[in-house]
């Protein structure tokens, strides 16, 4: 539970002023959010009050079985759900939103809730801390809209690992068509928001080239109930999809996890690819289909396959659905951007994370499509809530107005005492979907929630055991070469195809060509 | 304020501040403990059910929300040509439209026009398949309604959205010929349109310089 001193506040506000402008330039810079399949804007609305409620109780539970800045350690080895757009922004972005919300109606004074303001931002500060430990930053923007997590050891498995693609090439055409599946199943899945999808990125490669690391979520049964059936061809949850461009300069990558690039990005300067999957029970990257490029150009159409017939499949299923349905699906994919926290923690309950408030079900009948869009529109873009006012002598960094997206905590509040410190901790909920009934799907095979959660208690994974934890990019630096050096990179190097064993010390100029038994790209 | 908000969040507002007062109690002992007394489900059918007897209908987004509370919601009318000023160039084609690029393709799209905007249209294309080199004008810049079909298009209008929004993101992905953010003048099924893919996609600043809209469209040829 929180500590409510001076200190306390003063950091949370910080952290919660840099949100709100970084939240407001992602609003107004990024895209339009609309459905004709889904109602949208409703539903992005319930799922913030839906954090509001219920996430400060479900953080505080899973930090104290895992401490937030280790689910960020585990969240920088490999690629899990918790990234950057659900854990580092939308988790505590969707948190805040929607306490604006209800201050709006004045259902909620800015120093009520104290206790769990400053317990889900300091949870959210700890884990984006951790998550960016390499690169020091706390978020994208900080980093000048930029994202590199990822250390030397991995990076170097995916340059000498990843086979080079010629535009034309049966593993080029492959790559493309799948990533494009994935994109548009991940959608679908994800009630037409993005975050199945993630990117990350650019590392240099050299040669004019750069990395980015593109990753989907959630593809087959697992925590969503409507997923219950679908895909189960696909022996994995999660896949993560490096590709390597030429001639492209990614210039931005920012905190919705969606780039920009000069020139854009053009599958015609896709130079090399590769695929792994991770999920909270894998030690690193685990490769899939690696071992040649016909084999993995294989795999992919394989997957592609699957992932066609579960789109069509998919989107019969929600076409049948009532309204009301497809709200609660939208809303409880956004309030349950944090719940792969759960998993690695070994804490999660489907009811937590997929059930709607009761405190949340009474908004309902407010929720038509206009309403949601326009006061969406009030909240996030015009800043229109007459509580999101300054006085009339501050300027905000994007707009130049005096108005800010995320209002602050009074410090009153340590001389004050008419609030109330915490929403509470007696979660009661609901959906109109139908129960899940399926298994989850990991690697370790299809298990139940039971068996998930007791394996996911019991792991940690090699990198993040003992000193190992500690011995970041700056440490290697000044070890390489040595005994506990050339243990951590063979860590990662476990199943790589051309560094198995080989340590550290590696230098660009020593891996070896990927041009082996690849498509004849060069280096 | 707009007016759907500045009607319902005040309504809230004057709510809980007339049952908070009586409550004679302090906020903190009422904010959370006895929220329900506050604001209610039954509290926020009054609201939306007052609106409703002033005669208010909601516009609709997702076509679910249409069907399912028709009473609720505006009826579709037919929206006037967004563009209109287009001019007809040597070889008698008038152009009928405007977008952003999303990939930038070395000739230009020429194909008939499909109109889609609901379930049904999509579930019949899933049945019977997309007639070769039709051209969807879709205004719904999401990349749910269509996710089964996109690939099976030789092209796109996009009649929202930008070439960030996920159906841009999309055409990127699958490399369908695209066109968002489009003004169009009426086009008819059938219609026979070209598009202008070859232009430039719109700079990393067009949507705050408004520097946007330099695709064309041109009407072909009319279906019969």
């Amino acid at each position: 539970m929180a500590e409510l001193d001076y200190r306390s506040l003063l950091e949370t506000n910080n952290y919660l002023r840099t949100l709100s402008d970084t939240t407001y330039w992602l609003c107004i810079t990024r895209t339009v959010q609309e459905s004709k399949l889904f109602p949208m804007n409703p539903y992005m609305l319930l799922s913030y009050l839906n954090s509001f409620y219920r996430l400060p109780t479900l953080l505080r539970e899973i930090d104290a079985a895992t401490p937030a800045e280790e689910l960020g350690d585990r969240a920088r080895e490999v690629s899990l759900k918790v990234d950057t757009v659900n854990a580092a922004w939308g988790m505590p972005a969707f948190y805040l939103i929607g306490r604006e919300m209800l201050m709006n109606w004045g259902l909620l004074r800015p120093g009520d809730a104290v206790e769990d303001v400053v317990d889900v931002l300091d949870f959210s500060r700890r884990f984006n801390l951790a998550y960016h430990r390499t690169d020091g930053h706390i978020s994208n923007k900080e980093f000048g809209d930029r994202s590199q997590f990822l250390p030397e050891r991995t990076l170097q498995v995916f340059e000498a690992d990843l086979h080079g693609v010629t535009p034309g090439d049966r593993l080029h055409t492959a790559a493309t068509k799948l990533v494009a599946q994935l994109s548009q199943y991940a959608f679908l899945a994800h009630c037409e928001c993005r975050i199945g999808l993630h990117n990350s990125g650019p590392y240099n490669f050299g040669e004019g080239r750069q990395l980015i690391v593109r990753d989907f979520f959630d593809l087959t049964e697992g925590d969503y109930p409507w997923l219950d059936g679908i895909a189960t061809r696909l022996p994995v949850n999660n896949l993560t999809i490096p590709i390597v461009f030429k001639d492209t300069n990614f210039h931005l990558m920012d905190d919705w996890a969606s780039f920009e690039a000069e020139p854009s990005y053009n599958a015609a300067n896709i130079a090399a690819v590769g695929m792994y999957t991770s999920d909270a029970l894998t030690d690193g990257y685990v490769p899939v289909g690696m071992d040649n490029a016909d084999t993995l150009a294989e795999t992919m159409e394989q997957y592609r396959e699957i992932l066609n017939e579960a789109t069509a499949d998919l989107w019969k299923r929600i076409a049948t659905w009532t309204r009301e349905q497809m709200i609660d699906a939208g809303a409880l994919v956004y309030s349950s951007v944090a719940k792969d926290f759960a998993h690695l923690a070994g804490t999660y309950r489907q009811e937590d994370w997929l059930s709607l408030d009761d405190r949340v079900q009474r908004f309902k009948p407010l929720m038509n499509d206009e309403y949601g869009r326009d006061n969406l529109g009030e909240m996030v873009g015009l800043l229109g809530f007459p509580h999101q006012k300054t006085n009339e002598y501050t300027m905000a960094r994007y707009s130049g107005l005096n108005q800010n997206m995320l209002t602050g905590i009074p410090y009153s509040v340590l001389t004050d005492d008419d609030f109330a410190p915490t929403a509470g901790d007696r979660l009661s909920g609901s959906s109109s979907l139908p129960a899940k009934n399926g298994l989850w799907t990991t690697s370790a095979g299809r298990i139940d929630l039971d068996e998930y959660n007791r394996r996911a208690r019991g792991f940690t994974p090699a990198v993040l055991q003992g000193a190992n934890r500690y011995r970041d990019e700056e440490w290697v630096k000044w070890h390489h070469g040595s005994a506990e050096a050339d243990e951590l990179y063979r860590l990662a190097q476990r199943g790589s195809r051309n560094l198995e064993g080989r340590g550290s010390g590696l230098r660009r100029a020593d891996l070896p060509d990927a041009g082996e038994g690849a498509s004849g790209a060069d280096r | 304020m707009l007016p759907l908000p500045g009607r319902f969040n005040g309504a809230v507002r004057a709510l809980a501040a007339q049952r908070f007062a009586a409550t004679g109690a302090r906020w903190k002992d009422v904010v959370f403990e006895r929220q329900f007394d506050l604001f209610s489900l039954a509290d926020a059918r009054a609201v939306e059910q007052e609106a409703l007897d002033d005669g208010y209908r909601f516009d609709f987004s997702a076509t679910v929300s249409l069907e399912s509370e028709p009473d609720k919601y505006k009826r579709p009318e037919r929206e006037t040509p967004a563009f209109t000023d287009g001019g007809t160039n040597a070889d008698g084609r008038r152009q009928v439209g405007v977008g952003d690029n999303v990939i930038r393709k070395s000739a230009t799209v020429t194909g008939p026009v499909a109109l889609i905007s609901r379930i049904e249209q999509v579930m019949g294309y899933l049945a019977d398949g997309i007639p070769e080199g039709t051209i969807a004008v879709i205004d719904d810049s999401g990349g749910t309604l269509t996710a089964p079909i996109i690939e099976g298009f030789a092209g796109v209008i996009c009649l929202g959205g930008t070439v960030r929004s996920h159906l841009g993101i999309l055409a990127r992905e699958y490399d369908v010929p695209t066109l968002m953010n489009c003004k169009i003048d009426t086009l008819s099924d059938g219609d026979v349109v070209e598009l202008e893919v070859t232009a430039a996609p719109p700079a990393a600043d067009a949507y705050e310089t408004g520097d946007t809209g330099h695709a064309r469209i041109w009407l072909v040829g009319n279906e019969g």
